[in-house]
């Protein structure tokens, strides 16, 4: 066999080979990648900026239902209403009112309407040092008692903000106390946590208690 | 050589350009650079303003071609006397995650394979051990007792460890302090990833799949634009929105006010009072000394 036709069969087996080894990649004798596992869609609760709750004055201002403001709808102007308390001095509540849920401060120490209601005017608020303050407007309220609190809240340090952080482009929106918290039982509620990362390299979902060690 | 070897050595060289043809056949899918002007595109910082008119809109068209909506691609540059510093209360956070969903849509990242700029660890109370962190909790409500939660993202870093490894400078910090990557230059070697401490640099192994309907037309070139495969992304404080004077998408979701963010430069900004007044654990793995903008403070 002379060196010519030595070559020629190098280049021809070669040329078999590529052309086997384009056909073998064309129709994916190796398999496919397995396709990716479906990522169910985010809920768009979990994108969306609203508060946690809807402040009466945020609920005027979006056309609500508002008929639960006004008090002299049930409550009669000339009668004082009178509280009424149980064995253990918790509040009793008139059944008119039982979506209350009276859990401001600890001990039952906050248990009387009027600490915050005005009772000679059921639609104003009052504050302990004698100011009247509207039904919708609050925040001054809250203010008396949570002083540090109300400070920060003045400066954006507490509470939310939206919108601008630059004054010369646009406005910067604070909410009021009341957007968050409820005034008669204030702490912060439970959230429902939006899903958990799903790994890259496991494909796997979230897992409901995950190992401890690693 | 006669006729017969010269047909015998044609055919055979023939066929072994088309196998390789055939072997290479795979490139013809690389449609991300169908454009001649995308690849032969200048480096961001030279591009003359009427260049960057041109590229802003071919990614326009390149976008409304893939995704069927126009989007408003703008190129933001950084503003004179402001540097942006991310103030967050842990002591407010309750871990809802609520901040990376709202990211991931403000900033069109690919929903599958997930790329999400904040990771959310739960850490028991009483330490700040990292190593004890669980990112994957999934409990029915938070927060849970007994934990803390600390959202972990980008640090825009003063001393940014990713911009010094980057071989092309595809990569760097911008006057405001926003560390910015140009995905039009990055060559997706992944040396930034591996150099930065807190995660913050996540890589397009794939292509991007976002759903149509969900993509957010208001784009920066520097920001919130699809990226392709092969490029690194990270979070730029939604600069589509910081650089216009709005407040970032994740502090805008948080239901609890735990995020500030705003101009460390201006005295009278909500991060100047925090920084002044709170107790601030000043910043994450400071010991690194990559100096952070990203802090942390604890309140009552």
């Amino acid at each position: 066999m002379n060196t010519h036709s030595r070559s020629s069969l190098v280049l021809g087996v070669l040329s078999v080979v590529l052309v086997l080894l384009s056909a073998a990649f064309y129709f994916e004798l190796w398999g496919r990648t397995p396709a990716r596992p479906a990522i169910p869609p985010v809920d768009p609760a979990f994108t969306n900026t609203a508060t946690v709750r809807m402040s009466g004055a945020e609920l005027v201002r979006t056309g609500g239902d508002a008929s639960g403001l006004d008090c002299y709808a049930c409550h009669d102007h000339k009668k004082q209403v009178v509280l009424k308390y149980d064995t253990e001095k918790r509040i009793i509540l008139a059944e008119e009112h039982n979506d209350l849920v009276m859990a401001h401060g600890t001990h039952n120490r906050n248990n009387n309407c009027f600490n915050c209601h005005d009772d000679g005017n059921l639609e104003l608020l009052q504050t302990r040092d004698g100011r009247e303050l509207k039904l919708l407007d609050s925040t001054p309220l809250c203010g008396s008692c949570h002083g540090p609190t109300y400070r920060d809240w003045e400066v954006g340090v507490h509470g939310r903000t939206s919108g601008f952080w630059d004054p010369k482009a646009g406005e910067l929106t604070r909410q009021a106390c009341v957007s968050c918290h409820d005034p008669h039982s204030p702490k912060f509620p439970q959230q429902k946590p939006a899903p958990a990362p799903h790994s890259l390299r496991t494909s796997r979902g979230p897992t409901e208690e995950k190992g401890k060690g690693h | 050589m006669n006729r017969r070897s010269f047909l015998r050595n044609s055919a055979v060289m023939a066929s072994g350009f088309a196998a390789i043809a055939a072997a290479l056949s795979p490139l013809r899918e690389l449609k991300d650079y169908s454009s001649m002007d995308e690849f032969l595109q200048k480096y961001y910082k030279e591009l003359t303003p009427e260049e960057m008119q041109k590229v802003l809109k071919r990614i326009e068209n390149q976008v409304e071609r893939e995704y069927g909506l126009r989007p408003h691609v703008r190129d933001l540059r950084p503003m004179d006397g402001v540097e942006f510093v991310y103030a967050l209360n842990l002591t407010r956070c309750v871990g809802c995650r609520k901040c990376v969903h709202a990211c991931v849509a403000e900033n069109n990242q690919s929903r599958n394979p997930e790329i999400q700029y904040i990771r959310v660890l739960k850490l028991p109370h009483g330490s700040l051990n990292l190593e004890q962190a669980d990112h994957t909790y999934a409990p029915e409500s938070v927060p849970e007792k007994g934990y803390f939660y600390m959202p972990i993202q980008c640090q825009q870093c003063k001393n940014p460890p990713c911009v010094k490894v980057c071989p092309v400078n595809a990569t760097w910090q911008e006057s405001d302090g926003i560390t910015v990557i140009d995905y039009n230059w990055c060559i997706g070697c992944r040396y930034c990833a591996a150099a930065c401490p807190y995660w913050a640099r996540h890589f397009n192994f794939t292509k991007p799949s976002i759903p149509k309907e969900q993509i957010n037309p208001d784009m920066a070139y520097l920001g919130n634009r699809p990226r392709r495969q092969g490029v690194m992304e990270k979070c730029h404080f939604c600069i589509q929105r910081t650089r216009a004077g709005r407040m970032p998408a994740c502090l805008e979701v948080c239901p609890v006010g735990a995020r500030k963010f705003g101009n460390i430069l201006d005295p009278n900004s909500e991060v100047s009072n925090i920084i002044r007044k709170k107790r601030v654990f000043i910043q994450l793995k400071e010991e690194l000394g990559t100096s952070p903008r990203f802090f942390y403070y604890f309140d009552v």
